[in-house]
């Protein structure tokens, strides 16, 4: 099988992955439903009207008149009047709505999140890795203590304390995040660093920092590329969950856990709220899973050939 | 099984005009392009050439080991009147228990780093224990009769012998003592290949012993089935030139005691001097010449061969050009036309891109599959 | 080990002492009754307020001398929980006078019923799972298995218990009754359940265990039905992690040489998949089980809300709310506890299962 005359040249290898990249269902699927979550995200104040969060009526909360799907259950309210595809939630707006107008709310708190905890654990990671010795340990030591805690637990404890806000929010699950890209950047640099450019780039006189993030740090991060992709759709999923457990600033705004929570009082007589609020979060977290799992495919430079 | 009765009873081995190819994505690699080969009885054959020459896909094929994308579209593969091909699967696996063993290049990855040696060696035993039961019992009355020679024989092991000369006429025997009369023979397969403490090395882990030891303990693993037939893929390779030589000297002393056939690819002539009986040349997916090992050497007669012995350094002979083959070994997705080698040969003719050579007898069991031999001339 | 729980229990310390007021603390016990000087006492009682201090008033205003500092506050808060003094409970629904050690070990039980369910049914399903999907590499199991592990690691756990929910208990239906019951640790009311399952002796506290250990086959079944979608909603998520995991690290093993020999040594080929190659699959696939730990236990907070289940996790989120920090360090303390621990044993285990690793 060594019957290839000379390594593939820069463009082959570019063609080659634009190759698997088509032949790859999981990532053409992940990459049309991340894209169309971004787009909604982008387009949503264009396509509903924003104000429409605010605006309750509560003569028709929790209807539904959409022909197409007949739930079964005795003594569903009938809205009447304009056709909500999705029915309608506890104060009376469009499920539909609403479920568009969250998703740019969910999507940029969880860019922030990750963003956040990528550069923050990549920073300490890299150091601990590169230094070693005590300043290894401590950190280490610190990561031990967050991941010795469920990730929930410690985000609950904070909004409790310091209050229910976006912002909080974001804060207390980058807290919970973090430790993880230090572990995921320090083994991929503990293994970085022994290689022979390395020790070539400081008989050449180059600053240790500046080996460190110009040199090192950029040829370990693929696996962490790989993570934070994933990442989106699990912090996601975390958001979610810690609304639904009513952690969100008020039951107002449309966001996905928040409508879940109101739903979930219904559950059994207005499934509608629960449902296509949940299945939006499993197609968005779905969606930036399968890219993850795509570029690793893709990219994964053991998989050549 | 279906038995075959061509070729001689003294052919172990005998492939006809095989072909296989990879279906990869840059497009189909034709591997092996026909090709024929003959194992005797007792014989030591080196298979010999450049890297990608298909030598190891030979071996892989023989042993029903390719990979997902290789396919073998036609051809032979007679061993012991068997033709391997042809055979189910559940089959073609106890052929590979009992009538094949291969041992490869690098001891340390083919070796499972979380078994030990002894029960990598075991576990063929035990795989299969109905066939093994013979041996292993006859090996162990062996070994008891070697200790009351010795004098060295207690009452207890008296028992032992007794009981184990009424199982070997049949009656059952346990699992447990299966198991014990296992170890002991492994033990003594070990010993056999000259591994020192062959009881510690039992029970250690692969990454606990040296290069050698590993190799030694690979073939081990070949040797504790007997095979007819023995597949040494470049199997010192990886080692010291001091260890390679204890290797080769281990597999000739093998050769004589037990009756088996040793296929010895290798990409170094040096050896194939050493140890073989007989050499065949692959070049390309092809055999291009076979012959006595003394008659290749002193008169190689296809091309390849001849410019093979020429680039070998001789420290000898002073200020001398280091003298290379020109060009280089072709892409085996669009192979030359013709005979493989006529881009590169000195003496190619007009006949050479149009038609392939076949592999024909020239002088007693001298094959050359070049036009130059073939009744006409350049 | 120790360092960890320590550094843990002062953290959740400062963040629940340190960054309120001082009268946050002390609040929920307040009762109306109470007066001036009852509040005073009940504050130094807690550990909150100084010995000195004159009046309850300049202890809510934070007066110098009157609020005893933080690592004050903590060392009287070690000692207390070091001698077995972790306070009473405030609890929605308790009356404050269970003390807080009586009211966690009771739901403590069914927490761990619902966990080590949770952590079985990940082994029982991811494991083969990811094998399945490894040794059938791209064909049809392998392309469904992706599925239900990509698609379990995505679903939302608070909606797949709902829609369990909504489909067995609301639409499948036989007799009038949903098929599981919707809520609850044990249940005696719902299609496949058994109406009169006598009783259990409570020698663990969790129902399935009571009943198995009691020997009342049809107490246990009655808890194994209440105990089944809480327990598979817990599940889904790891289900999906661990057999992405696996089956990676499968196909990663079945790639190496050592399995070629294996094979031309005419091993079987469930020898050669289970000796040679799960053994050394399963060693990164190990490593991931204290965050599978971590995952089940944190989890189970939403798990329990979602079903009502009276455990650990749906009381701390009340302790939570209520600031109840007794509640809420123990909870933290005994979930790091566990975490810890299951790390210790997957180290040992993946030490005596990976020869080249010596201790």
């Amino acid at each position: 099988m060594k019957t290839e005359p000379g390594p593939p040249s820069r463009s082959a290898d570019l063609r080659y992955a634009l190759h698997r990249f088509r032949q790859n269902p999981l990532i053409i699927a992940g990459s049309v439903i991340s894209i169309g979550t971004i787009l909604i995200a982008i387009f949503a104040n264009v396509i509903v009207n924003p104000k429409l969060g605010r605006s309750t009526d509560l003569d028709l909360r929790l209807c539904w008149n959409n022909p197409a799907l007949n739930w079964h259950i005795t003594n569903v309210f009938n809205c009447g009047g304009t056709v909500y595809p999705l029915g309608t939630d506890t104060y009376g707006r469009s499920v539909l709505s609403m479920i568009i107008l969250a998703i740019p709310l969910d999507l940029q708190i969880a860019l922030e999140v990750v963003i956040s905890a990528v550069v923050i654990g990549v920073f300490f990671g890299a150091i601990a890795a590169y230094a070693g010795g005590v300043i290894d340990e401590v950190i280490l030591r610190i990561t031990d203590i967050f991941l010795a805690v469920p990730a929930i637990l410690l985000a609950i404890v904070l909004l409790v304390i310091l209050g229910r806000s976006f912002s909080i929010l974001t804060f207390a699950i980058v807290i919970t995040w973090w430790p993880t890209y230090v572990r995921l950047i320090r083994s991929q640099v503990l293994g970085e660093k022994e290689k022979p450019y390395v020790e070539g780039l400081r008989a050449m006189g180059a600053g240790r920092v500046r080996i460190l993030f110009r040199h090192v740090v950029p040829n370990s991060i693929y696996p962490v590329f790989v993570q934070a992709t994933l990442d989106i759709g699990s912090v996601i999923l975390t958001v979610s969950a810690l609304t639904f457990l009513g952690f969100s600033p008020s039951p107002l705004i449309p966001e996905l856990g928040n409508l879940a929570n109101a739903g979930s009082t219904y559950i059994f007589t207005a499934p509608w709220l629960i449902i296509f609020s949940g299945v939006t979060i499993l197609v968005i977290s779905l969606g930036f899973n399968l890219l993850g799992d795509g570029i690793r495919d893709v990219f994964d430079p053991r998989l050549r050939r | 099984m279906v038995a075959m009765s061509q070729g001689l009873d003294q052919d172990v081995l005998v492939v006809k005009d095989l072909r296989v190819v990879f279906h990869t994505y840059a497009g189909e690699v034709k591997a092996l392009d026909g090709v024929d080969l003959t194992v005797r009885r007792k014989e030591v054959l080196g298979l010999v050439g450049e890297s990608g020459s298909g030598k190891s896909v030979t071996a892989l094929t023989i042993e029903g080991l390719l990979p997902q994308n290789g396919e073998v579209v036609s051809g032979q593969i007679i061993l012991a009147g068997n033709d391997l091909l042809k055979e189910s699967s559940a089959d073609l696996r106890i052929s590979r228990v009992t009538d094949m063993a291969m041992v490869f290049q690098d001891p340390t990855t083919y070796l499972n780093p979380v078994l030990t040696v002894g029960s990598q060696i075991t576990e063929i035993i035990e795989s299969e224990a109905k066939l093994f039961t013979k041996q292993v019992i006859a090996d162990r009355l062996i070994e008891l009769d070697r200790l009351e020679g010795e004098g060295r024989i207690t009452p207890v092991l008296e028992k032992e012998r007794a009981k184990l000369k009424s199982l070997s006429s049949g009656a059952k025997i346990s699992k447990r003592e299966f198991k014990r009369l296992s170890r002991l023979y492994a033990i003594n397969i070990l010993r056999q290949v000259r591994l020192p403490e062959p009881e510690r090395i039992f029970k250690d882990y692969p990454f606990e012993l040296s290069g050698g030891m590993k190799q030694r303990a690979m073939i081990a693993m070949a040797l504790v089935r007997r095979p007819k037939l023995f597949l040494a893929d470049e199997i010192t390779t990886a080692l010291d030139v001091t260890v390679q030589a204890q290797i080769l000297k281990l597999l000739t002393e093998l050769r004589e005691q037990i009756d088996t056939s040793v296929i010895l690819i290798t990409h170094d002539l040096a050896i194939v001097a050493e140890v073989c009986d007989r050499v065949a040349v692959m070049y390309a997916g092809n055999i291009v010449e076979v012959a006595d090992v003394n008659e290749l050497f002193r008169n190689p007669l296809h091309p390849y061969t001849k410019g093979l012995l020429a680039s070998i350094p001789r420290p000898d002979l002073k200020e001398q050009e280091m003298k290379s083959i020109r060009g280089s070994v072709p892409n085996l997705i669009f192979p030359p036309s013709g005979c493989r080698f006529h881009p590169r040969c000195d003496f190619a003719f007009e006949r050479c891109p149009l038609e392939k050579p076949k592999l024909l007898e020239v002088s007693k069991g001298h094959f050359v599959a070049c036009f130059l031999y073939e009744g006409g001339q350049a | 080990m120790v360092l960890v729980l320590f550094l843990l229990s002062l953290l959740i310390f400062y963040l629940t002492r340190g960054l309120l007021p001082a009268s946050s603390a002390i609040s929920q016990y307040i009762t109306p009754k109470m007066n001036s000087i009852a509040k005073l006492q009940l504050a130094q009682s807690l550990g909150v307020a100084t010995k000195s201090c004159p009046n309850f008033t300049a202890f809510s205003d934070s007066q110098a001398g009157c609020v005893v500092p933080l690592w004050g506050q903590y060392v009287g808060w070690l000692h207390n929980v070091l001698t077995g003094n972790w306070g009473y409970t405030l609890l929605p629904g308790i009356s404050g006078t269970e003390t807080t050690l009586t009211v966690f070990f009771q739901r403590f039980p069914l927490t761990a019923e619902l966990a080590i369910a949770g952590a079985g049914l990940t082994i029982l399903i991811g494991i083969p799972l990811g094998i399945v999907s490894a040794t059938h590499n791209n064909k049809l199991p392998d392309h469904l298995s992706r599925i239900v592990s990509l698609g379990g690691y995505s679903i939302p756990q608070f909606w797949f218990g709902a829609m369990l929910q909504i489909l067995l208990v609301l639409y499948i239906r036989v007799g009038g009754l949903g098929l599981f019951p919707a809520n609850g640790a044990f249940a005696t009311i719902c299609a496949i359940c058994i109406p009169n399952p006598g009783t259990a002796t409570a020698y663990t506290g969790a129902p399935l265990f009571d009943g198995i250990l009691s020997g009342n086959p049809a107490y246990t079944w009655d808890a194994l039905v209440a105990l089944a979608l809480p327990a598979i909603t817990l599940a889904i998520t790891s289900i999906g992690a661990l057999t992405r995991i696996v089956r990676s690290s499968m196909v990663d093993a079945l790639k190496q040489d050592y399995i070629l020999l294996a094979r031309s040594k005419g091993l079987r080929g469930r020898v050669v998949i289970y000796r040679h190659a799960l053994r050394n699959a399963l060693l990164p696939a190990v490593t991931i089980a204290g965050l599978l730990a971590a995952f089940l236990l944190g989890g189970a907070i939403v798990i329990e809300i979602v079903f009502t289940w009276p455990g650990v996790g749906s009381a701390s989120l009340a302790a939570a709310n209520s600031l109840d920090i007794n509640f809420l360090e123990l909870y933290v303390l005994v979930t790091a506890l566990i975490i810890v621990l299951t790390n210790l044993v997957v180290d040992i285990l993946y030490a005596k299962l990976d020869p080249r690793i010596r201790y």
